[in-house]
C-alpha cells in the first residue's frame, strides 16, 4: 500500500467522524459522545504521525481540469504547522471533556470541532494553492459554527463579522489564483516561486499589486492591521477551548497562506526592495503596537487575549515581510511558541471562567490562591509571551530582532525590534496582572473563605502540558530551529 | 573538577528552591534548616571556587551548549569569584537573620522559594562569561526578585513592587535593544572578546541601551526610584540582598560596558562621571532629607552608587592611567555591598521589634543595646569615610584617582580634556561634600535611634527592657559581617589590595600598584575634610533646620523634601499610565475602528454613488429639458370649465377656506367654487349655443346689418 494514503485518511478520517457525529440523530448518553471524540482524536493522532514521521510524500485527490489538482504534499513547512495542529488540537479536544459540560449542544459542538480538524490538517498537507484555498474556505465555514456556537447575540454579531471578513480575504486570494495561473509554470507550492519571467516581463507592477491582494487577504485571518477587527470580535465569544485553537491554531492558517504565497508562489526575491515590502512592513508594525495597546487597554480577559492575538501573529508577518532568512526562523519559531502559548493563555481563561465565572481581569484577585496550578500556568506562558528569558518567546524575539537589524533595511532594521520591545513591555503590562493580583492578593486577603477550585484533571493536564512546553521551547529551542533552518535555507 | 563548581554555584540553589518549596509544604521547620544550609554550602562552593581560582590561577569556562539557543556559557576570573563569595556570604548571613525575621509572616515559602532561585541567578550573573547569559540571568534575577519586594503585600509594597518591576521590565527591554545591536555590529557577545570586536567601532547605541537596562537595576539617577519605594517596604533581609548585591550586578554590567565596549574611551568617561555625580549627589541629599530608617539607608545606596559610578567614569578618563579608579571602583563595591548588608541587618532588627520605621517612632530604640550599637556604628563609620574603616580606603582611592586627573590636565597629558582643572575641582569638592552628606545623614541615624530617647517615657521604658531582641543566629552573623569593616579597613595592604590586585584585570587594569600610603597626610586630608563638612552639615541643617518643636518641648524630625521633585509620581507615573497610553490607546482605537467604519460607511457610499450613477443619464435628460429644449409648459386638462373659472373658483374656495376658520365657523360653506364656476361657465355657454341657434337671433343680426347698410348709403348720399 502507497503509504501516502495515510494524509488522505488523516484529513478524512475526522471529518468523517465529524459528519457521524453530526447526522446521528443523538447519542445514548454523553460518555458515548466522547468516547466517539475520543477515539476520533487518537485515530487521527496516529494516522498524522505516520504522515509527519514518514518521508516527503505526495497524493493527488482528484483532478478538476487542466492544472486543478486537489493535491496534497507533504513538506516541511507544513508539517511544522500540522504538528501544532495535532499537539494543540488533541489537548483542547480533551479540555473540552470538561469545559463542555456547561454550555448546551455538545453534539453540535464536537461535530464541528472534529471536521474542522481535519480541514486544518489538509490545509497543513495542501500541495498547491487551489487545495489550499478550497480548504481555507471550507474552515472559515466550519468554524464559523464554533463562533456561533452560544447563539447570544455577541456571538452571532462576531460571527457574522468573522464571516464578513474573512470572506472579504478570501475573495482577494482568489483574485490571486487567476493571475498565478496566467504567470506562473504552476500552481504547485515550490520553494522559490513559480512565476514564469518571460510571461512575467512588462507585468511586474500588476503583479505586484496582486501580491499585495495575496498578503492582505491572507492576512485577514492571521488579524493583520487593516482586516483585524474581526479577531477581538469573534474569538472571546467562542467556547474557551474554541477560542483556543482560534487564536493558536486558525490564525496561524492565515500565515502559513501567506507563507505559500510569498515564498512558493511568487519567491522572495520577487518581492525584496519593493513597495509592496515597505507597505507589507508598516501595516504588521502598526498591528504589532495596536494589538498590544488595545490589549492593554482592554478589561475582559478573553478579549485581552484577543487582541494579544492581533499583535503577536503580527511579529511573525513582520518576520516574514523582512525576507530574511534570521527573520524567517524567527517567524517560524513564533508560530509554534504563539500556538502554544496563547492555546495555555485561552485554556487558562476557560478554567477561570469554567469554576468561577468571572471574566475581568480585575476580578481576579486572589485566583492565584485558588488554583495556583493554572495560574502558575498561565504565568509560565505569560512570561513566555512576554520574551522573558529562558522562556521561549525569548526565542523567537531574538532571531526576529536580529533578522531585522541584519536585514539592513532603512529605517524599519531598528524601527521593528523597537516596537517589538515595546509591544513585549505591553504584554507585559497586560498580563502580569493576573498573575500578581492573583498570587498577591494583598494584605487584607481573607484566606479563612479560601476555596480550592483548581479544576479536573482533563481540564488541568492540557493546561500543564502547553504551559511547560512554552517554557522549555525556549530552554531547548536547537532542535527546532535547526528543523527551521534548513525550511528557510530551500527559501531563502 | 572546577567546572562542576561553578554549575552548581548557578543551578544547586535553583534546584534547592524546589526542593524548599516541597519541604515547606509539609514542615516549615525542616525548610528553615534546609534554607539555611543551603546558603551556607552554597558559601563554601563559593569560597572553593575561590581558593581553587587564587591557587591554579587559571580561567575555568563551563559552557552549556544549546541551551537557550545560543548556549550559556561561564567562566571564572579574580572580579567574578569575589563577588560569588561576596554574594554566598551575604545570602549566608541573611538566611540565618531571616528565620527569625519572617517569623509572623504569611507566604513564607513563596518567600524561600525566590530567595533561593535569586542567588542562583545572581552567582550566573556574576559568573556568566558572555552577555547572553548575562541577560538570561539578569532577568530571573528582577522577576524573581519581584516577590520579595510584595512579600507583604501590603498596599504600599504592593505599589513599590510594580514599580521595581516596571523598572525592571523596561530595563531589561531596553538592555535586550542593546544587546541586539551589539549583536550585530560586533558579531560577539563573550565578556572576554568585546574589547577586540568593538576596537573601531561605534557602538555607542548599544552601549547606552545597555547603560539603561543596568543602570535601571545599579539604581543609577534617574533611574534610581525604585530604591528608596521598595526598600522601606521589602523585608529587611530583601533589602540587604537588594541594595547590597542585586544592584552590584547592574554595576557588573556597566563595568563589562565601560571595560570592554568602551574601553578607555575619555568621552564615555565623561559621560559616566556626570551620571555618577548626579547620582552621588542626588541620592546623598534626598538620604539627609529622609525621616524613614530604611528609606535613608536606600538613598545612601543610591548615592553610594553614585561613587562607584565617578570611578567607572573616572576609568575611562584616564585611560592606561587609571590603576586608582580601578582599584577604587572595585573596592567601594565591595564595601558597599557588605556594608549595606549590616546597616539593612540591624534596621530589620528594629522592624522585627517595633515593626516601625519612622524615626519619631523608633527613637531611642537603641540605647543600651551596647551590641546593636556596636554592630551599627561599625557600618556608619565604615560608611561614613573613617579612617581605619574600610569604607576611608576605597573613597580615598577614587578621590587620589580625581586629584590624579586634574594633575594630568594640568600638565596637558590628558588624551580627552572635555572638562578642564576647574570643572574637575567642582566635581572634587561635590565628591568631597556627598561624603560629608553620608556622614551627615548616618549621624542622623545613629543619634536618633542610639543616642536620643524617645519623646514618650513609656514607650522609652519598654524599648529599655527588651533585651531579647535578635537571636544567637543572627548575632553571630552579624558580628562576623561587621567584624570585616575595621578588619579591612586597618590592614589595607592585606587585605583591600590583594582583593583589588586580583579583580583588576578584569576591568583592564595592568601592573603592580605601588603602596599607596593610604594614612598619609595627603590622603587623609580629603577624608578629613569629608568628615567636617558632614558634621557642620549634621549640627546646622539636620539638627536646626530639619527639626521642629513640638508643644510639648520636644523636637521631632520633619521630612523638608518637597514632594512635589518626587520624579515617579510627578513624571514617570503620569506618563506611562496616563498620557502615553492615553494618546497611543486613542490613535489604536481610531486605527482599531477604521475597517468596521469602513465596512458600515462603505454600503451607505456605496447606494449613493450607484444612485448617482443610476440617475445621470436622466438628469442629463432633465438638464436639456430644462434648457435647450424647454417647452412651454405643460398643459394639464381640466375636468370641467376653462382656465378662468377654475381659477376663479380656486381664488374663491381659498376665500372660503379662510371665513369658513374665521367668521363663519359654526356654520360653514362647503360648496366647491371650482365646480360652482365651471356649472355657470356651462351654463353660459350653453345659453349662447342656444341663443345662437335661434331664428330671431338671425333676424336681428340681419336688421342690424340692413341698418348698416342704410346709415352707409346715406352717409355716403350725402357728403
Amino acid at each position: 500500500m502507497n503509504s501516502s494514503i495515510a494524509i488522505l485518511f488523516a484529513i478524512l478520517f475526522p471529518m468523517a467522524v465529524g459528519l457521524y457525529i453530526l447526522i446521528r440523530p443523538g447519542f445514548a448518553s454523553r460518555k458515548e459522545l466522547l468516547t466517539t471524540v475520543t477515539v476520533g482524536l487518537c485515530v487521527t493522532g496516529v494516522f498524522a504521525l505516520l504522515v509527519l514521521s514518514g518521508t516527503e510524500q505526495e497524493i493527488t485527490l482528484l483532478s478538476l481540469g487542466k492544472n486543478m489538482n486537489i493535491y496534497f504534499r507533504v513538506d516541511q513547512t507544513g508539517r511544522i504547522f500540522a504538528a501544532i495542529v495535532l499537539i494543540v488540537w488533541i489537548l483542547a479536544g480533551f479540555y473540552s471533556f470538561e469545559y463542555m459540560k456547561h454550555e448546551k449542544e455538545e453534539k453540535r459542538y464536537f461535530g464541528f470541532y472534529m471536521l474542522v480538524f481535519g480541514v486544518l490538517l489538509a490545509l497543513d498537507f495542501a500541495g498547491n494553492i487551489l487545495t489550499y484555498y478550497m480548504f481555507y474556505e471550507m474552515m472559515t465555514m466550519l468554524s464559523f459554527t464554533l463562533v456561533l456556537h452560544s447563539r447570544t447575540k455577541e456571538a452571532i454579531m462576531g460571527g457574522l463579522k468573522y464571516l464578513f471578513y474573512s470572506l472579504c480575504g478570501a475573495y482577494m486570494v482568489l483574485l490571486g489564483i487567476y493571475f498565478l495561473n496566467k504567470y506562473g509554470t504552476t500552481l504547485n507550492f515550490t520553494a522559490g516561486g513559480v512565476l514564469n519571467m518571460d510571461l512575467l516581463a512588462g507585468n511586474e507592477g500588476m503583479l505586484l499589486v496582486i501580491a499585495f491582494f495575496m498578503i492582505i487577504g491572507f492576512g485577514v485571518k492571521a488579524g493583520m492591521f487593516p482586516m483585524h477587527a474581526w479577531l477581538p470580535a469573534a474569538h472571546p465569544v467562542a467556547p474557551a477551548p474554541a477560542s483556543a485553537v482560534m487564536s493558536g491554531l486558525i490564525v496561524k492558517a492565515g500565515v502559513l497562506g501567506i507563507i505559500r504565497v510569498v515564498y512558493y508562489l511568487f519567491g522572495a526575491d520577487f518581492i525584496r526592495a519593493t513597495w509592496v515590502q515597505t507597505a507589507w512592513l508598516v501595516l504588521t508594525l502598526v498591528t504589532v503596537f495596536m494589538g498590544s495597546m488595545l490589549a492593554f487597554r482592554e478589561k475582559v480577559m478573553k478579549k485581552r487575549l484577543a487582541y494579544s492575538t492581533v499583535s503577536q501573529v503580527s511579529y511573525i508577518l513582520y518576520g516574514l515581510a523582512l525576507l530574511q532568512p534570521e527573520a524567517m526562523t524567527g517567524a517560524l519559531l513564533h508560530v509554534v511558541f504563539h500556538a502554544f502559548i496563547k492555546s495555555a493563555l485561552f485554556l487558562c481563561a476557560g478554567v477561570i471562567i469554567y469554576r468561577t465565572g468571572k471574566t475581568k481581569v480585575e476580578e481576579l484577585t486572589g485566583i492565584g490562591k485558588e488554583m495556583p496550578v493554572t495560574i502558575w500556568a498561565y504565568t509560565f506562558a505569560s512570561l513566555a509571551l512576554i520574551g522573558i528569558p529562558p522562556a521561549s518567546g525569548f526565542i523567537s524575539k531574538w532571531y526576529l530582532a536580529l533578522g531585522s537589524l541584519e536585514s539592513g533595511i532603512s529605517v524599519f532594521a531598528w524601527l521593528g525590534p523597537v516596537v517589538l520591545l515595546v509591544s513585549a513591555l505591553l504584554t507585559a503590562g497586560y498580563l502580569l496582572p493576573v498573575t500578581i493580583k492573583g498570587f498577591l492578593p494583598g494584605a487584607d486577603y481573607d484566606y479563612q473563605s479560601l476555596v480550592k477550585k483548581e479544576p479536573a484533571p482533563v481540564m488541568l493536564v492540557p493546561v500543564v502540558i502547553l504551559a511547560m512546553l512554552s517554557v522549555i521551547l525556549g530552554v531547548i529551542p536547537n532542535p527546532l530551529v535547526h528543523y527551521i533552518t534548513e525550511i528557510v535555507g530551500t527559501v531563502l | 573538577m572546577s567546572k562542576c563548581l561553578i554549575g552548581s554555584l548557578v543551578f544547586f540553589p535553583l534546584a534547592a528552591s524546589i526542593i524548599s518549596f516541597l519541604i515547606g509544604k509539609k514542615d516549615k521547620k525542616l525548610r528553615n534548616g534546609f534554607v539555611k544550609l543551603v546558603c551556607i554550602a552554597e558559601f563554601l562552593l563559593a569560597v572553593g571556587l575561590f581558593a581553587g581560582y587564587t591557587a591554579g590561577n587559571e580561567k575555568i569556562d563551563l559552557i552549556l551548549p544549546g541551551i537557550c539557543g545560543m548556549g550559556l556559557s561561564f567562566t571564572t576570573d579574580g572580579f567574578r569569584s569575589i563577588y560569588a563569595v561576596i554574594a554566598a556570604f551575604m545570602w549566608a548571613i541573611t538566611a540565618l537573620l531571616s528565620e527569625e525575621y519572617f517569623a509572623h509572616y504569611r507566604n513564607r515559602n513563596r518567600y524561600y522559594f525566590f530567595y533561593l532561585i535569586t542567588l542562583g541567578a545572581t552567582e550566573a550573573v556574576f559568573l556568566s562569561a558572555d552577555l547572553y547569559t548575562t541577560f538570561i540571568f539578569f532577568e530571573i534575577m528582577s522577576f524573581a526578585s519581584y516577590v520579595w519586594v510584595a512579600q507583604d503585600e501590603r498596599e504600599a509594597s504592593l505599589r513599590a513592587a510594580l514599580t521595581y518591576l516596571t523598572v525592571a521590565v523596561i530595563g531589561g527591554m531596553v538592555m535586550l535593544m542593546g544587546l541586539f545591536l551589539l549583536y550585530t555590529q560586533s558579531g560577539t557577545l563573550v565578556i572576554s572578546e568585546l574589547r577586540q570586536a568593538c576596537a573601531g567601532k561605534d557602538v555607542t547605541v548599544a552601549a547606552i541601551c545597555l547603560l539603561f537596562g543596568f543602570g535601571a537595576k545599579a539604581g543609577a539617577f534617574p533611574l534610581h526610584i525604585w530604591l528608596p519605594k521598595a526598600h522601606p517596604v521589602a523585608p529587611a533581609p530583601a533589602s540587604a540582598l537588594l541594595s547590597g548585591i542585586l544592584t552590584k550586578t547592574g554595576v557588573f554590567g556597566i563595568l563589562v560596558i565601560s571595560c570592554k565596549m568602551m574601553f578607555h574611551d575619555g568621552m564615555w568617561g565623561t559621560f559616566l562621571l556626570v551620571l555618577g555625580v548626579l547620582t552621588m549627589v542626588v541620592g546623598a541629599v534626598l538620604a539627609l532629607f529622609s525621616c524613614d530608617f530604611k528609606r535613608t539607608l536606600a538613598c545612601s545606596s543610591v548615592s553610594q552608587i553614585g561613587f562607584i559610578l565617578v570611578g567607572v567614569g573616572m576609568q575611562g578618563l584616564l585611560g592606561e592611567e587609571n590603576l586608582l579608579a580601578v582599584r577604587g571602583t572595585f573596592l567601594h563595591m565591595v564595601n558597599h555591598s557588605l556594608f549595606k548588608q549590616v546597616l539593612f541587618s540591624v534596621a530589620g532588627v528594629i522592624f522585627m521589634n517595633l515593626h516601625k520605621l519612622d524615626l519619631n517612632e523608633i527613637r531611642g530604640f537603641g540605647r543600651k543595646k551596647p551590641w546593636l550599637a556596636g554592630i551599627y556604628l561599625m557600618g556608619t563609620l565604615g560608611i561614613g569615610g573613617i579612617p581605619l574603616w574600610s569604607g576611608y580606603v576605597s573613597k580615598t582611592l577614587i578621590h587620589e584617582s580625581i586629584v590624579e586627573y586634574i594633575h594630568l590636565i594640568g600638565e596637558d597629558r590628558s588624551h580627552i580634556a572635555l572638562f578642564g582643572v576647574s570643572d574637575m575641582k567642582i566635581i572634587e569638592w561635590l565628591f568631597l561634600i556627598s561624603g560629608g552628606l553620608t556622614v551627615a545623614y548616618m549621624c542622623k541615624l545613629f543619634a536618633a535611634v542610639f543616642l536620643e530617647e524617645n519623646r514618650d517615657k513609656a514607650v522609652q521604658a519598654s524599648f529599655d527592657a527588651n533585651t531579647s531582641y535578635i537571636g544567637m543566629p543572627g548575632r553571630i552573623a552579624l558580628t562576623a559581617a561587621a567584624v570585616l569593616f575595621p578588619l579591612f579597613g586597618m590592614t589595607p595592604h592585606l587585605t583591600m589590595d590583594r582583593l583589588a590586585d586580583l579583580a583588576q584585570p578584569f576591568m583592564g587594569a595592568e601592573g603592580e600598584a605601588h603602596r599607596i600610603a593610604y594614612f598619609s597626610f595627603t590622603n587623609l586630608k580629603g577624608g578629613l575634610i569629608s568628615i567636617g563638612i558632614g558634621l557642620a552639615i549634621y549640627f546646622m541643617i539636620v539638627r536646626t533646620w530639619m527639626m521642629k518643636k513640638t508643644p510639648d518641648g520636644n523636637k521631632i524630625y520633619t521630612n523638608k523634601w518637597p514632594k512635589i521633585l518626587d520624579l515617579e509620581d510627578y513624571l514617570y507615573r503620569p506618563v506611562l499610565l496616563q498620557i502615553l497610553p492615553g494618546i497611543c490607546g486613542g490613535i489604536c482605537y481610531v486605527l482599531d475602528h477604521l475597517m468596521d467604519t469602513a465596512a458600515k460607511i462603505l454600503p451607505i457610499a456605496g447606494s449613493v454613488q450607484a444612485g448617482f450613477f443610476d440617475t445621470v443619464t436622466d438628469g442629463v435628460i432633465v438638464f436639456l429639458r430644462k434648457t435647450i429644449y424647454k417647452d412651454s409648459p405643460v398643459q394639464y386638462e381640466l375636468d370641467e370649465g376653462n382656465e378662468v373659472t377654475a381659477f376663479l373658483g380656486r381664488m374663491m374656495n381659498r376665500i372660503v377656506y379662510l371665513l369658513n376658520h374665521t367668521i363663519w365657523r359654526k356654520h360653514p360653506n362647503t360648496t366647491d367654487y371650482v365646480h360652482r364656476m365651471a356649472l355657470a361657465f356651462a351654463e353660459f355657454k350653453e345659453n349662447t349655443a342656444i341663443i345662437g341657434r335661434s331664428l330671431s337671433y338671425g333676424l336681428i343680426l340681419f336688421c342690424l346689418g340692413f341698418c348698416a347698410t342704410l346709415i352707409y348709403l346715406l352717409v355716403s348720399a350725402f357728403s
